[in-house]
C-alpha cells in the first residue's frame, strides 16, 4: 500500500474511532445538541411576533418557521467546532503524537468534526421531525432546489470547517485564540443569516453579507433549498462560495506552515 | 554501511518569555516582554550505527529530549546537520516517520475512553500495516510485553504501568528501524521498570532496531545501553562504553585488603583515607592517581592475605559528571 493511500484508509480508521469515542458521551452531545435546537426557535419566536398574520419583507410566519427548521439542520452540519478540538490539543501539547505519524494532524480534526456530527444528528432529527410537526412550516423546495442545497451545504461544511480550523491554529501563537473566534461568531450572527435572513438585511449590509464569508457557511444552503434566489443569485451565490472556499484551504496552508514553524523553534 | 543516526554540530535555542511572579511585573511584561535564550542543545555531534543501544545521560534540563525531538522531527534544530536513515528529520517526510517512532514516558496517543484495540486498528492503518504483518507483530508485542488482555479494556481502566506497555507497542506496531525512547520507565515501579528493560532488550535482540534513550533511572542505563552519551547544559561531555566513564571520571579508588594478622597501619601520607577498619579487614579510599602507589605500599608494609582495588559505584561518578568535577 503506498503511503498516501494509507494517510486516507488512517483517516477512515481515525473516524471509526472517533465515532466509538463519540458515543461514549451521549449524554453531552444531547445536551450539545438541544441548544442548538432552541437558539434558532428563539430567532423564530421574535420574527413570528414581528410577522404576526401578516409578512415582513415578504416572509410569513410559515416562511421563517421553513427558514429557521432548515437553519437547525444546516448550522448543525457547518458547526466549527475546531477551537475546542483541535486548538486545546495544540495549546496542550497533544499534537506531538499526531506530528509523528504519516498523516496530516489536520485529519485529526476531520474525524472528529465528522463523528461528533453523525452522533449528534442521531439524536437531533427526532427533535427537529417533531418540531415540524407542530410549526407547520411551508417548505417551498424542489427537487433541483434539493440538488443544489446539497452541494452548497457540502461546500458551506467546508469552508467552515477551513474557517475553524485557521482559527484554531492560532494556538500556535497565542493561548487567546478565542478572542479572534469570537468576533467571527459575532459576524456570522449578524450577516450570516443567523439572527435574520440575509434577504431581509437593509441595502449596505446584505451587499457586506454577499461579500463576505459567513453567509456561504450558514445562510446561503437555506436561501437555496428554500428557492429564495432567482438563477443569477445562484450563480453569484456559488462562485462567491466556491472562492472563498479555496482562499480559506490555502489561508489554512499557509497558517499550518507557519505554525508548524512555530511550534518546532519554540519547543513541541 | 552508513551509520542510523548521524549528528553533526546539533544546535538548538530557544527564546522564552521570562518575568517575576506578582501583578507589577505581570503589567510591567504587558508593555515590554523580557526574553532569555535557553542553550538547549549546544553543538553536539555523535553517530549512533546500525542496532547500537544508546543511553543518553544528563541532568534535568540538559537538553536530551531537545535533542531527542529533534532527531524525531518534532522540532527544528537551530543549526547543525542531522542524518537519520538517510532523512532530514524534520522534513517529516511520510517514508521517515514510518521508520521511526518516539516514545515519550508522559504522551498518550491512545484513546483514552476505547480499549487500546481500537487505537491500534487506527495506526495499523496509518502506517498501512498489512494484516498478516500486523497479526505478526501484534503477538510478537502481546509476548514480549506480557499484554495479555489489555488490549481490550478501555484505556482509562489500566494502570500507569500497564498503559506504559500498551503505548509502547503502540509506537512500536510499524516495527520501526529506529527507536527514540524518552524516559520510558518514568513512574513506574521497580518491576514494571525491569519489564521494560528486558522487553527493550529482547526487541533490539530480536528486530536488530537502533534505540537511543534517555532516562535518569541509572539501571535503565545500565541494563541497556553498552555506550552512553552524556550531555549537560547542551554539551557533549562523554561519548563511549559505560565502563570507560567510570574509569574516566572516577575520582577515587577503593582499596580493600584483609590481613592476615593484626598490624599497625602504615603511614598513608595523607594520600588515601581510612574508611572503616574491621577486625582484619581495612578499606581506605585513594584518589585515582595515588591508588597504585597506595596499594603497593600496602601489600609491601602489611601482612596481607587479600587485597582489591574497586571503583566507585556508577551512581555516584555520574552524579559527579553532573556537578561539574571533571576527572
Amino acid at each position: 500500500m503506498t503511503i498516501r493511500r494509507a494517510a486516507l484508509a488512517g483517516a477512515l480508521a481515525l473516524t471509526r474511532a472517533e465515532l466509538a469515542d463519540m458515543f461514549q458521551y451521549r449524554v453531552v452531545l444531547f445536551l450539545y445538541s438541544l441548544w442548538e435546537v432552541v437558539h434558532p426557535i428563539v430567532y423564530l419566536a421574535v420574527w413570528g411576533a414581528i410577522a404576526g398574520e401578516g409578512e415582513v419583507g415578504g416572509l410569513r410566519l410559515s416562511d421563517f418557521a421553513a427558514y429557521y427548521l432548515t437553519f437547525m439542520l444546516v448550522s448543525h452540519v457547518t458547526a466549527a467546532i475546531e477551537i475546542y478540538t483541535f486548538g486545546p490539543m495544540i495549546q496542550q501539547g497533544q499534537l506531538s503524537p499526531h506530528l509523528l505519524r504519516p498523516m496530516h494532524p489536520v485529519w485529526v480534526a476531520a474525524a472528529r468534526n465528522i463523528s461528533y456530527k453523525s452522533v449528534s444528528m442521531l439524536l437531533l432529527i427526532p427533535v427537529w421531525i417533531g418540531l415540524v410537526i407542530i410549526l407547520r412550516p411551508s417548505f417551498t423546495v424542489t427537487p433541483g432546489s434539493v440538488a443544489l442545497f446539497l452541494v452548497a451545504l457540502v461546500v458551506a461544511a467546508l469552508l467552515s470547517f477551513l474557517v475553524g480550523t485557521t482559527f484554531a491554529l492560532l494556538a500556535f501563537w497565542t493561548t487567546r485564540s478565542f478572542s479572534f473566534w469570537e468576533i467571527w461568531i459575532g459576524l456570522t450572527f449578524l450577516l450570516g443569516g443567523q439572527v435574520a435572513p440575509v434577504e431581509l438585511l437593509p441595502g449596505f449590509v446584505q451587499n457586506l453579507a454577499t461579500a463576505l464569508p459567513m453567509r456561504y457557511t450558514l445562510g446561503f444552503p437555506i436561501e437555496v433549498l428554500l428557492n429564495r434566489l432567482d438563477a443569477g443569485e445562484l450563480a453569484l451565490g456559488f462562485a462567491i462560495q466556491f472562492a472563498w472556499l479555496i482562499a480559506a484551504a490555502l489561508v489554512v496552508r499557509a497558517v499550518w506552515r507557519a505554525g508548524i514553524r512555530q511550534y518546532s523553534a519554540v519547543g513541541a | 554501511m552508513p551509520p542510523d543516526v548521524s549528528v553533526r554540530d546539533l544546535v538548538k535555542h530557544y527564546v522564552v518569555p521570562e518575568r517575576a511572579g506578582g501583578l507589577r511585573a505581570s503589567f510591567r511584561s504587558v508593555i515590554r516582554r523580557k526574553h532569555r535564550l535557553v542553550r538547549a542543545v549546544d553543538g553536539i555531534s555523535f553517530e549512533v550505527d546500525r542496532g547500537e543501544v544508546v543511553g543518553f545521560l544528563g541532568p534535568n534540563g540538559a537538553g536530551k529530549t531537545t535533542a531527542l525531538k529533534v532527531l524525531s522531527g518534532l522540532l527544528h534544530p537551530t543549526d547543525g546537520q542531522v542524518d537519520v536513515l538517510g532523512f532530514t528529520p524534520w522534513d517529516r517526510r511520510a517514508e521517515y516517520l514510518s521508520r521511526i517512532t518516539l516514545i515519550m514516558g508522559q504522551r498518550q496517543q491512545l484513546f483514552w475512553d476505547l480499549p487500546a484495540a481500537d487505537s491500534f486498528l487506527v495506526n495499523k492503518a496509518v502506517f498501512g500495516i498489512d494484516d498478516a504483518v500486523y497479526k505478526r507483530t501484534v503477538d510478537l508485542l502481546t509476548e514480549l510485553l506480557d499484554l495479555g488482555d489489555l488490549l481490550t479494556k478501555p484505556v482509562r481502566q489500566l494502570s500507569l504501568g500497564e498503559r506504559m506497555k500498551v503505548e509502547l507497542a503502540a509506537g512500536l506496531l510499524h516495527t520501526p528501524r529506529v527507536l527514540f525512547l524518552d524516559e520510558p520507565t518514568i513512574g513506574l515501579d521497580v518491576t514494571m521498570q525491569q519489564r521494560i528493560r528486558e522487553f527493550v532488550t529482547a526487541y533490539n535482540a530480536e528486530t536488530g532496531a537502533t534505540v537511543l534513550l534517555t532516562s535518569h533511572y541509572m539501571a535503565d542505563v545500565k541494563a541497556l545501553a553498552r555506550r552512553v552519551i552524556v550531555i549537560d547544559q547542551g554539551q557533549l561531555l562523554y561519548d563511549g562504553a559505560l565502563n570507560g566513564l567510570v574509569q574516566r571520571y572516577a575520582p577515587h579508588k577503593t582499596i580493600t585488603v584483609h590481613l592476615e594478622r593484626e598490624a599497625d597501619l602504615p603511614d598513608l601520607n595523607g594520600q588515601a583515607e581510612i574508611l572503616s577498619v574491621e577486625g582484619l579487614q581495612v578499606t581506605v579510599r585513594a584518589g585515582k592517581d595515588d591508588a597504585p602507589e597506595v596499594t603497593g605500599r600496602l601489600l609491601t608494609q602489611l601482612p596481607i592475605a587479600d587485597l582489591s582495588v574497586e571503583d566507585p559505584p556508577l551512581e555516584e561518578v555520574i552524579e559527579q559528571v553532573f556537578r561539574g568535577e571533571g576527572p
